[in-house]
């Protein structure tokens, strides 16, 4: 296991980097989706995986994201680089002001708060409050990327922007994980009585754990609008965010399992796009499959992760 | 005076459907903790198999027998697929964490909505119009047999349902396994009946709720049950998962309100105005409307 | 002066038609091992949650070196030097001994909110330290084998061992025990007095919940006995064991000592 680890994801960074040179366009296009939502399953699984809250609105801040870069670019004229600090920094205000008034409610009430703040975004997105969202059609001929001069136009120029995005949320989740912070989310999720008790202000790391991944949903927010030079409500439905419920519940909440989850939920649905009816009746007995055999997802966390100073003799941990 | 009238009887009309369907989702919550997300897919399966019923069995017969031979088969199947969806999707997953029972549901949702798709084809169907079109006009507010039909029946099973849960001996063992399941195994209930048993009465009254939409919409499609679903679970919600007459008083209020906001605001707008109101109930009552605190031991 | 003192003043703490505790008062002393006990149900832990902020009492006062600690937040109450341990075990279990006495340095870590996203060389010195006083605790309570196993899968007394570890680990001034006996065996229950008189030489003052008279008797210096709520008695071990009021409320109520 460790060696896998160890190798995994060195090789992983090595087949994602060459991989879009192997692909057709419809393929290049899956792959940078795949990427996007990996990123935004990640943020997911801080709020959901790791601090434990029932959040089934992950789309909200994901829409976000887009939608500010969309408006920015198209009726300010900002460039697309441009808007990306204001689409991660909006989404995080947003989900810190969201989280404030309902992190304390019970796990099936947190959930239908969050699904109802992603239908509210997607009707008032919808309805084109204040005449700049575009109403149902959304807000297309965004501009490409301008790196120093050069115009990221091609698919592929997309799809290393995507990869860039990942690398640094992987970074961040790596940073996360060997905090106290996301210590703290993992003792919240799993006793928050005991965690107040040793003194763990419960309260605000929930209101984090939600900013945080509201940052991060909303910058892959930017990529899709780049991907699609375009933003429309239904890409944000509340559909959407079920779908990113459930690829941290079936991967599992650790960075292989958010990677085989989007693999699972999305790509593979994509490979199998031939049989179009029978599509997702058999991918619902899958999913129904796949939490009998493995409840906590295919590839679930793991603790145990300690300076090695603290290790004696043969007791190795998971 | 005439809006707020019409709104009123649309309202009790649609907030007695959202009951029904609702009380599937709080009795399934009650005992197991669990949301059946798939519930709001099979209130939609009933009613394709409504439609079937009347026009492959009774040959589209449409008297009082047709109609109510129609209700009891489209319950009895639909409480036969409960049985057969809490086999298959949850009862290996007692043991298992709170969210993969979730997620198994939405995969069963899936299932049974494109299964109906399979079936019965992507495009709309008309439901058939058991039910004659005799409308009354009171002074500009028009009230139809249908809506009647449906709020006299919806009150006449959720009386029953709460008669049955509150004053009978399976009443008493459904109650007691809502509190703790354990205590009630060692007490001699048989929990796994009990589970069945909830299945079967909340698919049945979904199944119920389903052909009330069918008569009253008359269009219906494979994914309407995902949607309408969301809806009685938000009525669930708003009454206090798990708790009955929550359920019942959820359904109503949020018929209601959509009934209003419809009538007096816009449609477009109903959806974000429904859940507004959701969340400001939540941030006032944390627990629902008739919800209850559930008090840990340290 | 701000003492290490803790002084309750007319605590009462209501449930519905339920009064749990009852207007109970008791001083805790600088340095004291200081024992509450009492017939099962007679509101000791209930007193601990109001000492340690999971409850609210109605009415009374709990001041802590002379700053009132009542209805102030866990988390808040732990700030000021006050740690527990809980009479069920409440580790976190899926994760490993390390880690539940990590978190016990939560408190202490001079960590922001920023550094769970971008590491400084501040954070990682801080890190580094942290998981060195976790050695500490390690070693001090003889879980050094045990640093990466999940304590879920660990037998009861070790279990209890992690979480005092997890408590001494905020290095406290006070130390709030909740039947810290319960469920171990003879020569467990030594090593726990030891322990405890240790932990009193490094300068923290307990506070303990028992029922292990024999265990009560060895290692408290002062008791106060509770019995439905109210003190019935106070005073050293020995006082206490001829105190007949505290003989009938054993007695007449239940055989409970082993």
């Amino acid at each position: 296991m460790k060696n896998l680890e160890r190798f995994g994801f060195p090789a992983f960074i090595i087949v994602m980097a060459i991989l879009p040179n192997l692909l057709n366009s419809r393929w290049q296009a899956v792959a940078i989706t795949f990427l996007i939502f990996t990123v935004v399953a990640l943020s997911q699984d801080i709020i959901l995986g790791k601090a434990g809250m029932f959040n089934m609105g992950q789309a909200l801040f994901f829409g976000m994201g887009a939608y500010i870069t969309a408006i920015l670019n198209s009726h300010y004229g900002w460039p697309m680089l441009a808007t990306i600090p204001v689409a991660i920094i909006l989404p995080a205000i947003f989900g810190i002001l969201l989280a404030g008034p309902i992190v304390h409610l019970r796990g099936d009430y947190l959930l239908v708060t969050t699904i109802g703040f992603n239908i509210v975004f997607v009707q008032v997105v919808q309805n084109n409050l204040g005449g700049i969202t575009g109403g149902p059609n959304g807000i297309f001929g965004l501009d490409a990327i301008n790196l120093f001069g050069m115009q990221l136009t091609s698919q592929l120029s997309v799809y290393y922007f995507a990869f860039a995005v990942l690398l640094l949320t992987l970074f961040v989740m790596r940073n996360l994980e060997k905090s106290k912070a996301g210590r703290a989310l993992h003792y919240l999720r799993e006793d928050q009585l005991a965690a107040e008790s040793i003194g763990i202000n419960t309260r605000i790391y929930k209101i984090f754990a939600f900013g945080l991944g509201a940052g991060i949903a909303g910058l892959a927010g930017t990529v899709f609008a780049t991907q699609y030079a375009a933003v429309s409500p239904e890409a944000f439905e509340f559909i959407q965010s079920v779908l990113f419920f459930s690829i941290v519940l079936v991967g599992g909440s650790s960075i292989p399992g958010i990677l085989l989850g989007v693999f699972v939920m999305f790509v593979l649905p994509e490979i199998f796009r031939e049989f179009a009816t029978w599509r997702f009746f058999i991918f619902g007995f899958a999913m129904i499959l796949a939490m009998i055999l493995r409840p906590r997802g295919i590839w679930p966390a793991s603790f145990g992760k300690i300076p090695k100073f603290l290790i004696k003799e043969s007791n190795h941990g998971a | 005076m005439d809006i707020f009238l019409q709104q009123l009887a649309n309202g009790l009309t649609i907030g007695s459907m959202f009951a029904l369907v609702a009380l599937g989702y709080t009795m399934v919550y009650g005992v197991m903790k669990l949301i059946n997300f798939a519930h709001g897919d099979m209130v939609a399966a009933s009613a394709f198999v409504g439609l079937t019923i009347y026009t492959q069995v009774l040959g589209q017969a449409t008297s009082l027998g047709a109609v109510i031979a129609i209700f009891l088969l489209s319950a009895i199947a639909m409480a036969c697929v409960g049985i057969l969806l809490e086999r298959l999707a949850y009862r290996p997953l007692r043991q298992a964490p709170r969210l993969s029972a979730v997620v198994s549901a939405l995969g069963a949702s899936l299932v049974i909505q494109n299964g109906i798709m399979l079936v019965w084809g992507p495009q709309m169907r008309i439901f058939p119009e058991l039910v004659p079109q005799v409308y009354w006009d009171f002074g500009g507010v028009v009230i139809s047999l249908i809506q009647v039909l449906i709020l006299a029946l919806s009150l006449i099973l959720m009386v029953a349902l709460y008669l049955f849960v509150e004053k009978t001996r399976m009443g008493a063992a459904i109650r007691a396994s809502a509190i703790d399941q354990d205590a009630a195994r060692l007490m001699g209930i048989n929990v796994n009946n009990v589970i069945a048993l909830i299945f079967v009465i909340g698919s049945s009254l979904g199944a119920v709720g389903g052909l009330f939409i069918g008569l009253y919409y008359r269009g219906i499609t494979f994914n309407m049950g995902w949607q309408y679903g969301l809806y009685a679970f938000i009525a669930a919600i708003l009454g206090g998962i798990g708790n009955i007459p929550g359920a019942m008083l959820g359904g109503m209020l949020l018929g209601l309100f959509q009934a209003f906001i419809a009538g007096y605001v816009s449609s477009t707008w109903a959806d974000a105005f429904t859940f507004i109101l959701l969340i400001l109930i939540l941030i006032v009552r944390p627990t629902g409307l008739l919800g209850e605190r559930v008090a840990e031991k340290v | 002066m701000a003492h290490n003192e803790l002084i309750l003043t007319n605590v009462t703490k209501r449930f519905g038609g339920l009064t749990a505790v009852d207007d109970l008062s008791f001083t805790v002393r600088d340095g004291q091992i200081y024992g509450i006990i009492g017939p099962n149900g007679a509101g000791k832990t209930t007193v601990f949650n109001c000492i340690t902020g999971i409850y609210k009492s109605e009415e009374g006062s709990i001041k802590w070196r002379g700053e009132e600690i009542r209805g102030m937040t866990p988390y808040q109450i732990v700030d000021r030097g006050i740690v527990r341990t809980f009479q069920t075990i409440r580790l976190f279990s899926q994760m490993s001994v390390a880690e539940n006495i990590m978190s016990g340095r939560h408190i202490k870590s001079k960590q922001n909110l920023f550094h769970g996203i971008l590491h400084t060389p501040a954070s990682r010195r801080d890190e580094l330290d942290n998981w060195h006083k976790v050695e500490e605790q390690l070693e001090f309570f003889q879980l050094s084998e045990f640093a990466a196993t999940p304590t879920g899968s660990l037998p009861y007394g070790v279990q209890r061992r992690v979480e005092m570890a997890r408590a001494m680990a905020v290095d406290p001034t006070l130390l709030i025990l909740d039947e810290p006996a319960a469920g171990l065996n003879d020569s467990e229950t030594m090593g726990l007095l030891e322990t405890i008189f240790k932990i009193r030489d490094k300068g923290v003052t307990v506070l303990l919940i028992e029922h292990d008279m024999d265990m009560v008797m060895e290692v408290t210096d002062y008791l106060t006995v509770i019995n439905f709520g109210k003190k019935i008695a106070e005073g050293t071990p020995e006082e206490i064991q001829k105190n007949p009021a505290v003989i009938e409320a054993y007695l007449g109520s239940e055989d409970d000592d082993e």
